[in-house]
C-alpha cells in the first residue's frame, strides 16, 4: 500500500466499509504522501458528513399535522354549502324536469296504443268507398250514385 | 466552494471535526448534515442519491440497485464519479482553509 496511491481505492469504496487494517495501511501512506494526505483527510470528512447527512430525518413541525387537518375541515365546510346552493337553486328546476318526463312516459305507454284503434276505424268509417257505397255497407244503385253526384253539383 | 462560502457554524464544525472527530452533538449533526447538503450540490440527483445510500447509508450496490432499478455496474460507476466528485470538492474546502486570511474570524 505504501507505494501506491490510495486515492483509487478512496473513491472505489466507501470509507466506512473498509476494514480497519486497510484503513490503517492508508493512514500511515498519507503521513508521507502529501496528496494521499490531503485525499484522505478529505475522504474523512466526507464519509462523516455523508453519515450524519443520512443520520438526519426531515420531520414535519408538531402542528403541521394540525394545520393540514384544519384546512381539510375549512375546505369541506366550504364545499357542502356550495353544493345546498346548487340543488336549492337547481331543485325547481329538476324536479319539474322528472315530473314531466315521467308523465310523458306514462301517457305514451297508456294512451297510444287504444288512439291508434280509434283513428283506424274513424278512417276506414270515412274512407270514400264507405261515404259512396252508404254507411251501412249496403251497395247504391247507379240511379242513387248518379242522383248523389248530380244533387250535389246542383246545390253548388 | 471553499471556506468563505460556509456558514460560521460550518467553519466551525469543520475545525472541530479535523481537530477532533470524535466529539459530536446533535447541533454538530445538523451543522454537518447542511455541510453535507452543500457538497453534494456538486452532484446530479441521481449521484447524491447513490452517494448517500452507499455511503450514508452503508447501502450494498444490491440495494440500491434494487431500490433504484439501475443495475449494479451504473450504482457503482455513479458510486464511483459521485465519490470522487466529494472527495475532491472536499479536498477543496480544506485547502481553501489554510489560504483563509488571518482578518477573517469565524465569529
Amino acid at each position: 500500500m505504501n507505494e501506491k496511491h490510495i486515492t483509487d481505492v478512496l473513491d472505489n469504496t466507501a470509507l466506512a466499509s473498509l476494514p480497519e487494517s486497510e484503513i490503517s495501511e492508508m493512514r500511515a501512506h498519507a503521513v508521507e504522501c502529501k496528496p494521499c494526505g490531503d485525499a484522505f483527510a478529505a475522504a474523512q470528512v466526507s464519509a462523516v458528513v455523508m453519515r450524519e447527512r443520512a443520520q438526519v430525518v426531515i420531520e414535519p413541525s408538531p402542528f403541521f399535522q394540525t394545520r393540514v387537518m384544519a384546512a381539510l375541515r375549512e375546505q369541506q365546510a366550504e364545499s357542502v354549502p356550495a353544493l345546498l346552493r346548487l340543488w336549492r337553486s337547481s331543485r325547481a328546476l329538476v324536479s319539474s324536469m322528472a315530473l314531466g318526463t315521467v308523465a310523458l312516459a306514462v301517457l305514451s305507454l297508456t294512451v297510444s296504443a287504444p288512439a291508434t284503434t280509434a283513428l283506424d276505424q274513424t278512417a276506414s268509417a270515412l274512407s270514400a268507398e264507405s261515404v259512396i257505397l252508404g254507411q251501412d255497407g249496403e251497395e247504391l244503385t247507379y240511379e242513387q250514385v248518379l242522383n248523389a253526384i248530380y244533387t250535389d253539383d246542383e246545390d253548388k | 466552494m471553499t471556506v468563505s462560502d460556509l456558514s460560521n457554524e460550518e467553519g466551525e464544525w469543520l475545525e472541530q471535526q479535523l481537530s477532533d472527530p470524535d466529539q459530536g452533538t446533535v447541533e454538530n449533526s445538523l451543522v454537518a448534515s447542511d455541510l453535507a447538503d452543500r457538497v453534494l450540490s456538486v452532484l446530479s440527483p441521481e449521484d447524491q442519491q447513490a452517494l448517500l445510500m452507499i455511503d450514508g447509508e452503508q447501502a450494498s450496490i444490491k440495494e440500491v440497485a434494487e431500490v433504484t432499478g439501475w443495475s449494479e455496474s451504473k450504482v457503482k460507476v455513479r458510486a464511483f464519479r459521485a465519490r470522487k466528485k466529494v472527495r475532491e470538492a472536499m479536498e477543496r474546502l480544506l485547502g481553501s482553509r489554510d489560504k483563509k486570511p488571518a482578518t477573517v474570524e469565524s465569529r
